[in-house]
């Protein structure tokens, strides 16, 4: 049986591929930095930054699935330590949309990554520029989902505050969601040997709404209508005043409400719609209805109602 | 992409796909929609992006009867957004019957049906930012919802039917930086069409004449022109055409400019529920969606027939604001308010009958007496209305002594005779001013009267309330403020008969090969409805249409590069 390696096993996306690779037959084993049960699946502990615990770690390991996340250095570090120790092993690498910059109109696979970006998007530019061998990379749009920090728990919680809905031209941008059951399915298919080494493919589901849709969908299945229309001050206001003194308490540690960085309202504008029509036909995906994801993740990222 | 009229030297000519005329609700949407077609589209707006008096001045005019009529340079706006920058945002759809042919009224009938219009009213409502295109109390909300008045059953009016808000959104605003993203869309301002050039047969446009506010005379030549300048707008430029045809251009049959319509509107009544004013729901529900809605009474298509009239509908409102008898604080603050209250509102506010000192002290008395509410009420106006960018639609008070007005919105039937029609007067470009003779007839109060006495039978036969109201006072509330204003119809009708229409069912200008009109111009009947919404779905359908039959023919050689699309091939 193919034995796979997951690394950043304990992450969002992590969490879901194991139990799509399990499910689709094959034996996954969690790589984490931690010692930790994960409910009776095979595990160990790796640093995913360095050559010899990752050579160690793939030692009766047929395939990779790279979900590694991080800090950019982090990122970039992995990358070239992994590549470097695969051998001819197949790779699953969990890129991002964030390598198009900020390119508008429909993307494809073959569109010329951003040059000049540096943190979380130059990173996954080095990272992919590291990759050699046998590798398949996925660049997803947004990965939502329940227990989706970013695309879900964050916006759930962002809209039950009133702080974001409808925004105007400020949601303007293409939302390129993706579920992440649909990710966990593009990977479990990407393992496999017909899908040729050095391949690439955009994950977003066709016809993503724009953000201002989402918004108001997510909305409704979390109970949290009617929504309110943020005029384009108060965004400013989110992203020049509050986002810094947020960001940092929220790196203090404790509960605090989240931030709206500039970046995060910049990407609502974007109108980049990712084509992911070579996904679609290579690997045979089906993808989730928004309404379906949707549902799926309001079950579990309903803000807790004041008490 | 944004082009500056001014990077252009005098004599230059430009050359397009399509050439649209005016970048208000119905050019923007139309552009935008095109936006999608890889098509190389023009949009030309005369003004700018703020208001500029000098570039007002155009659109003066006269007006014959000035007590019935607003000077026309007032309620529409030459600049980006054209009148999006000052409405209301009242978007509705038409009903069903106003696209019937209807005997009782002359030159009623649309030669297409309402469910050509269906299909685009839901993007129309989203371009508009009026929420999904749901006007039924049913449709737009799962909750249950206070009845609109305790115990009112209708047999000729309905109480259900909603009437919903955008923001009021600035078209202008809203959409530039969509339209800037736009490769094959080039948006040009401050730039003026002063003549429509027709081939020598007048059987095509050859091109169009535009002068630039730097002094600039530009040519554009295009595969196809809308125009898209609004019912009083898009009348004169076609009639200031006259090089090839003498009439000026579609005026074959003298029918542009003729059945000139706005709506009939005014408050009027004294509407006393059974339940007192707790039984009455008139302010705004908000949908999901986040947009305000508010329930009206709205005549039934039936009794329209059986009784002959035209389209009707009704709102609860607060009484005379002038006349402290109502006893509200907010009211009365308002009215002593008044002077901050914007223009185009106050008239509402003042007194045609001045109540005098004593009414004076009677206010200050009211908002004395109600200082809590009043606070109330500034704060609401300053946080939902002032600061919000979706705002609070209207004033809504729960009258203290349970007394409601009704404010009507009435259907106006088209009349050869309400004219408007180039006068002698120029602007700074030459062109010819435009010269207003709106007239209402008979069957326009009739309307009125008989759908308030049909309403009045209604709410005594239910045992809702009473209205009470002198049918001899209909016809001087009715144009009290003259025509309503800023809604400027029918003036270039769509019909299939070319003697007595201008455009035909595709919105195409008869005997013209490529001038299609866009807008409220086009609309053979006003129904009951504000003409944004419709005039939008309108230029929804005009663009498919053009995107449509574009693609049949080939294009010419030099096209714009058309959006960003990388093909997946290459690799």
């Amino acid at each position: 049986m193919m034995r796979v390696l997951v690394l950043g096993a304990d992450g969002f996306v992590g969490r879901r591929t194991l139990a799509a690779i399990e499910r689709a037959g094959m034996t996954a084993i969690a790589g984490s930095r931690r010692a930790r049960t994960a409910g009776g699946k095979a595990r160990v502990i790796v640093n995913a930054t360095d050559r010899g615990s990752l050579a160690q770690a793939m030692i009766g390991i047929d395939a990779i699935v790279n979900c590694i996340a991080g800090a950019p250095a982090t990122i970039v570090a992995n990358a070239v330590a992994l590549f470097a120790e695969a051998g001819d092993r197949r790779v699953v690498h969990l890129s991002s949309m964030a390598v198009y910059g900020d390119a508008t109109g429909r993307i494809t696979e073959t569109a010329p990554l951003d040059e000049r970006a540096d943190g979380y998007a130059g990173a996954k530019r080095d990272a992919e520029a590291a990759a050699r061998g046998n590798v398949v990379i996925l660049r997803p749009g947004c990965v939502y989902g329940g227990g989706s920090p970013q695309w879900s728990a964050r916006i759930a919680a962002l809209l039950a505050a009133r702080r974001i809905g409808d925004l105007g031209a400020g949601g303007d941008g293409c939302s390129n969601l993706v579920h992440v059951d649909d990710v966990a399915r593009a990977i479990v298919a990407a393992l496999s040997p017909r899908v040729k080494a050095g391949s690439i493919y955009n994950l977003a589901m066709p016809d993503a709404p724009d953000w201002n849709g989402y918004f108001l969908d997510y909305a409704r299945a979390l109970g949290t209508v009617p929504i309110a229309r943020i005029p384009a001050w108060r965004l400013k206001v989110e992203t020049k005043l509050l986002a810094i003194p947020l960001k940092l308490l929220e790196k203090a540690g404790g509960r605090f409400p989240p931030a709206i960085p500039p970046s995060l309202a910049r990407l609502w504008r974007q109108d980049l719609r990712l084509d992911s029509s070579r996904a679609s036909a290579d690997l045979q995906l089906a993808w989730t209805p928004l309404a379906a994801g949707m549902a799926e993740a309001a079950a579990t990222s309903r803000p807790r109602k004041a008490a | 992409m944004i082009v500056e009229a001014a990077d252009f030297a005098d004599g230059a000519t430009l050359a397009a796909d399509i050439c649209i005329v005016g970048a208000g609700a119905v050019g923007i949407t139309l552009a935008l929609e095109l936006g999608r077609s890889g098509l190389d589209v023009l949009l030309l707006e005369a003004g700018g992006t703020r208001a500029e008096a000098e570039v007002q001045d155009f659109y003066r005019g006269t007006v014959t009867r000035p007590a019935l009529h607003n000077p026309i340079h007032e309620y529409r706006e030459r600049r980006l957004g054209g009148s999006t920058t000052i409405w209301g945002g009242r978007c509705m759809p038409f009903d069903p019957i106003d696209f019937e042919w209807r005997d009782w009224i002359a030159d009623s009938g649309w030669p297409i049906p309402y469910s050509a219009l269906n299909t685009y009213y839901a993007r129309a409502n989203r371009i508009c930012e009026a929420g999904a295109f749901a006007y039924r109390l049913d449709d737009a909300f799962d909750r249950a919802a206070q009845p609109m008045i305790d115990g009112f059953a209708g047999e000729a009016f309905s109480s259900d039917t909603l009437e919903r808000f955008s923001c009021p959104t600035d078209f202008g605003r809203r959409y530039r930086d969509r339209l800037a993203a736009l490769h094959n869309v080039r948006l040009m301002t401050g730039c003026a069409v002063t003549d429509i050039g027709l081939l020598a047969s007048g059987a095509a446009v050859d091109r169009l004449t535009l002068r630039t506010r730097a002094g600039a005379t530009l040519s554009v030549k295009a595969r196809h022109v809308v125009l898209a300048a609004g019912g009083l707008e898009t009348t004169r430029l076609m009639l200031a055409s006259d090089g090839v045809m003498a009439n000026g251009i579609g005026n074959d049959h003298d029918v542009l400019g003729r059945y000139y319509m706005c709506h009939l509107a005014g408050t009027i009544g004294d509407f006393r529920p059974r339940a007192g004013s707790a039984g009455v729901w008139h302010g705004y529900d908000i949908a999901d969606d986040g947009t305000y809605c508010r329930r009206r009474l709205a005549i039934r298509p039936s009794a329209q027939r059986i009784h002959q009239i035209g389209n009707f509908v009704a709102r609860l409102h607060h009484p005379h604001i002038p006349d402290a008898r109502h006893g509200s604080g907010v009211l009365s603050a308002l009215y002593l308010g008044r002077v901050l209250i914007p223009r185009a509102y106050r008239k509402r506010v003042e007194a045609s009958d001045p109540f005098g000192l004593r009414g004076t002290a009677r206010h200050v008395a009211n908002v004395g007496l109600h200082a809590p509410e009043v606070a109330r009420f500034a704060r609401q106006m300053l946080l939902q209305r002032r600061l919000a960018e979706r705002k609070f639609p209207s004033v809504v008070v729960r009258p203290r002594n349970h007394s409601f007005s009704l404010d009507f919105h009435a259907e106006q039937e088209p009349n050869r005779d309400s004219q408007v029609r180039l006068g002698a007067e120029r602007d700074a470009y030459g062109m010819r001013r435009l010269e207003v003779d709106w007239r209402y007839t008979d069957r326009d109060v009739a309307t009125v009267r008989t759908a308030l006495d049909l309403l009045a039978a209604d709410l005594r036969r239910s045992g809702a309330g009473t209205l009470g109201f002198d049918p001899d006072q209909v016809e001087a509330e009715m144009i009290r403020y003259g025509a309503y204003a800023g809604h400027h119809i029918g003036t270039a009708r769509m019909g299939t008969d070319v003697r007595r229409s201008v455009v035909d069912p595709d919105c195409r200008v008869h005997g013209i090969s490529n001038l299609h009109l866009a807008g409220a111009a086009v609309f053979p009947t006003s129904s009951q409805a504000n003409p944004t919404l419709t005039a939008v779905a309108l230029a929804l359908r005009l663009g498919e249409r053009l995107a449509a039959t574009m693609r049949d023919v080939a294009a010419p050689a030099a096209i714009a590069e058309p959006e960003r699309i990388v093909a997946m091939a290459a690799s």
